[in-house]
């Protein structure tokens, strides 16, 4: 499994670097931490790429590497990674552009096998959607942006599963809530569910929401699965059954102490883009951590 | 949905939404051709003004990469009938676009050959420790070089000395943030303001000389200086000053730092004979600029240094391939013939009639109306568009609009680097917001003043000097 972790500043980019990486460890992914700096213009970005040339050879990392130096160190300090100080090591910061439009970094001296260091510049739904297929990731994560659009856009171009991580509280979830439903995808929801269970040693809440009228037609044919695959995995777990709209209730369940893992939308991309879906609601309006698994 | 899968109609939506821009200035060209054509103006002119809108609309926007941009321009005015494709070629390719060429491959030569450390030991020897002084000389350096080599060639140059500067006065930048803004938009707005000093300071400077040459209006490179080079030293110290005092720098003497800079560059590499010699290939390229660029033109000038560099193995082809951005040259030479189209086809001089129109009483009673007008459309395009873009499109137009086309179009070309405002106006300032140092809203904070300043600056000059010198 290749999990992406997009990090955008020394300030906000902690929790999600944290719990990007704790999630990374319970799936034993390999993992690479990406920073998308800002788009250049075309009529520059020549001149720009020459003057950076010049930059290094007074010793000057472009933008964007102390970021994912910084990030380094934080998985280092808080031995989140297992790095190595060696002495044939890079002298300094190194970076190579592999001809992809994306650098790969190499900071001096240290070596870790777990963690690569991506750079790119533009867009950042259009480069974490090159560098999703670039590299196969399973699932991105990323801190929650002010800007509505981006979730949109996140979940509708990012081939992968997506983990949102807010700013606040994301290490004070105590339980997983699953919201499956008779889609396709919930499976595999619980699943991810499961792993990020067993990693943090919580218990699940599965969460069934019902149509108000309750005429038993919408009945939850996975659940049974669902419950038989947490059992068998030996984790804990309490089945909920609710009725009434289906985001409010899982924000309400959710409350502020859950990590609330969710298969995608089955709609068709057109439907989702203009209509929205429930899992991108759900991301709009939660204040704790949300995977939504494709 | 009609046997496409999911993934391939998420693909569409990303397309759509990536390119909607694209997809915006085409359905206005639609809307705009739609439209009744003004009876003044020929179906060639209504045309390339509907080409004109919509290329604004991408080049501000980017939603296609620039080449592709180039060849909407070309495609555009052949089948739009503007001219046969023949006709579209021969304009495409010019003087002007030959030295945007040779200029973009000069600076790879330059960029390389270590001239930097000379030049932060020449400023600091000039300025000594005193920070007003070190941002002077920046700003001087800068403004004095790029009226010669070209502003993205100084501003790559200067950057790396005035980082470090900054870097040894506090490795935080939190601690030094007025000095390092300071320090960097005297680099920037150095380089601003002297490119316009020769015509070779810049690639919109040759756009308008290339557009005097199609008009048989002769303008030397000596009499460019004479004219436009004052406006430049004026304006040095009056800049110096509105940086200093927008960001007081948080130390006024930069003793350690200087002293920790000096030592840095004494240890570099010594001067070589190459390093001579490629400063002499310099120096008679711009002596054949000087003495020789209206016979054979500034870009072939710029060219044949080019091939003495590479000839003499003083820079490799790879290396001038990788960083020069063909992409630009495509478009300068695609806007350059839109803007022969535009004064060819009438379309200019429609324009130009349409400001008369509006604002003609004014233009007559007072005369440097018509001045003010060009300086604030030039200075607006500028820092949204790019300034050499700007130029192209807006020359003709401008110099339609009164009968000193000399005069009109150097006020275009002057005004047109007045792209204080934004990171993207020019290259000199993306390459020092590059540097990560400065914010978006640095550039409004201390734009907005400059820019004031200039504009009051130029409206006075044009209208005193340059009335005393003819």
């Amino acid at each position: 499994m290749k999990i992406l972790i997009a990090v955008g500043s020394k300030r906000y980019s902690k929790p999600t670097l944290h719990l990007g990486m704790k999630v990374a460890q319970a799936f034993k992914a390999k993992t690479t931490i990406i920073d998308v700096g800002e788009k250049i213009s075309e009529f520059s970005s020549q001149l720009v790429e020459l003057a950076q040339d010049q930059m290094e050879s007074w010793d000057f990392d472009p933008p964007g590497v102390d970021v994912l130096e910084w990030a380094f160190n934080y998985l280092s300090d808080n031995s989140l990674i297992d790095s190595k100080q060696i002495e044939t090591g890079f002298p300094k910061n190194r970076l190579i552009d592999d001809g992809e439009d994306r650098k790969l970094v190499y900071l001096s001296g240290t070596v870790c096998e777990d963690v690569n260091l991506i750079l790119r510049n533009g867009d950042i739904i259009s480069e974490l959607r090159e560098e999703v297929q670039y590299g196969g990731y399973d699932v991105t994560i990323v801190g929650k942006s002010q800007k509505r659009n981006m979730s949109h856009d996140l979940l509708q171009y990012i081939n992968s599963s997506i983990l949102v991580v807010n700013q606040h509280n994301n290490e004070k979830f105590n339980r997983v809530l699953l919201p499956i439903d008779n889609s396709h995808g919930t499976m595999k929801a619980a699943k991810y569910g499961i792993r990020v269970a067993i990693a943090y040693n919580i218990g699940i809440d599965v969460l069934t929401v019902l149509s108000d009228n309750g005429t038993g037609n919408d009945k939850n044919l996975n659940t049974s699965k669902i419950t038989k695959l947490i059992r068998r995995s030996g984790v804990s777990y309490t089945n909920l059954e609710e009725y009434g709209d289906p985001v409010e209730k899982i924000i309400e369940k959710a409350n502020d102490d859950k990590i609330i893992v969710m298969g995608a939308s089955s709609m068709s991309p057109i439907k989702r883009y203009f209509k929205g879906s429930k899992p991108l609601s759900v991301m709009n309006r939660c204040n704790v951590p949300i995977l939504i698994v494709k | 949905m009609l046997g496409f899968s999911n993934l391939s109609l998420s693909n569409f939506l990303f397309w759509a939404t990536q390119k909607r821009w694209f997809i915006y200035a085409i359905l206005i060209g639609f809307i705009l051709f739609l439209l009744p054509q003004p009876t003044a103006l020929s179906q060639k002119g209504f045309t390339s003004i509907v080409i004109l809108i919509t290329t604004l609309i991408l080049i501000i926007k980017e939603p296609i990469p620039l080449p592709a941009i180039a060849i909407y321009i070309l495609l555009a005015q052949i089948y739009g009938g503007i001219d046969s494709a023949d006709g579209i070629a021969k304009a495409f390719m010019n003087d002007a676009v030959f030295f945007i060429m040779g200029s973009l491959m000069l600076a790879v030569v330059i960029i390389r050959q270590g001239w930097d450390s000379r030049i932060a030991l020449g400023i600091l020897k000039l300025t000594g420790n005193k920070t007003s002084n070190i941002v002077f000389g920046f700003l001087s350096i800068s403004a004095v070089l790029s009226s010669f080599i070209g502003e993205h060639t100084v501003a790559a140059i200067m950057l790396p000395i005035g980082m470090t500067l900054i870097r040894f006065t506090s490795s935080d930048l939190s601690k030094v943030k007025n000095l390092a803004s300071a320090i960097l938009f005297s680099i920037a707005y150095g380089c601003l303001i002297g490119s316009v000093g020769t015509p070779s300071g810049g690639g919109r400077n040759v756009i308008m000389i290339n557009y005097f040459q199609q008009l048989n209006i002769s303008l030397s490179y000596f009499e460019w200086m004479i004219k436009v080079y004052p406006f430049v030293l004026i304006q040095i110290p009056i800049v110096a000053w509105i940086i200093n005092h927008t960001f007081k720098p948080e130390y006024k003497i930069l003793d350690s730092s200087v002293r920790k800079l000096v030592i840095k560059v004494a240890k570099s590499r010594n001067m070589t004979g190459r390093n001579t010699i490629t400063v002499m290939i310099f120096f008679l390229i711009f002596i054949g600029w000087v003495f020789f660029s209206e016979t054979f033109g500034l870009g072939t000038i710029a060219l044949t240094g080019v091939f003495l560099y590479i000839l003499g193995g003083f820079v490799r082809w790879n290396d001038l391939n990788k960083h020069t951005h063909w992409g630009v040259i495509i478009l300068f030479g695609a806007t350059i013939s839109l803007g022969t189209s535009i004064r060819s086809t009438g379309a200019a001089l429609w324009l130009a009639d349409q400001v008369i129109t509006v604002f003609g009483s004014l233009m007559e009673i007072f005369p440097a109306f018509s001045d003010l007008i060009v300086i604030l459309t030039t200075t607006a395009m500028a820092n949204i568009l790019s300034s050499s873009a700007t130029v192209a499109v807006l020359g003709p137009i401008t110099m339609s609009l009164v009968p000193d086309m000399i005069h009109i179009g150097l006020v275009t070309a002057v005004s047109s680097a007045f792209g204080y405002f934004t990171a993207v106006a020019a290259p000199a300032c993306t390459i020092v917001y590059s540097s990560g140092m400065l914010k978006p809203k640095d550039f409004l904070k201390i734009g907005w003043r400059i820019g004031f300043v200039s504009i009051f600056l130029l409206m006075v000059y044009v209208n005193t000097y340059w009335v005393i010198i003819n």
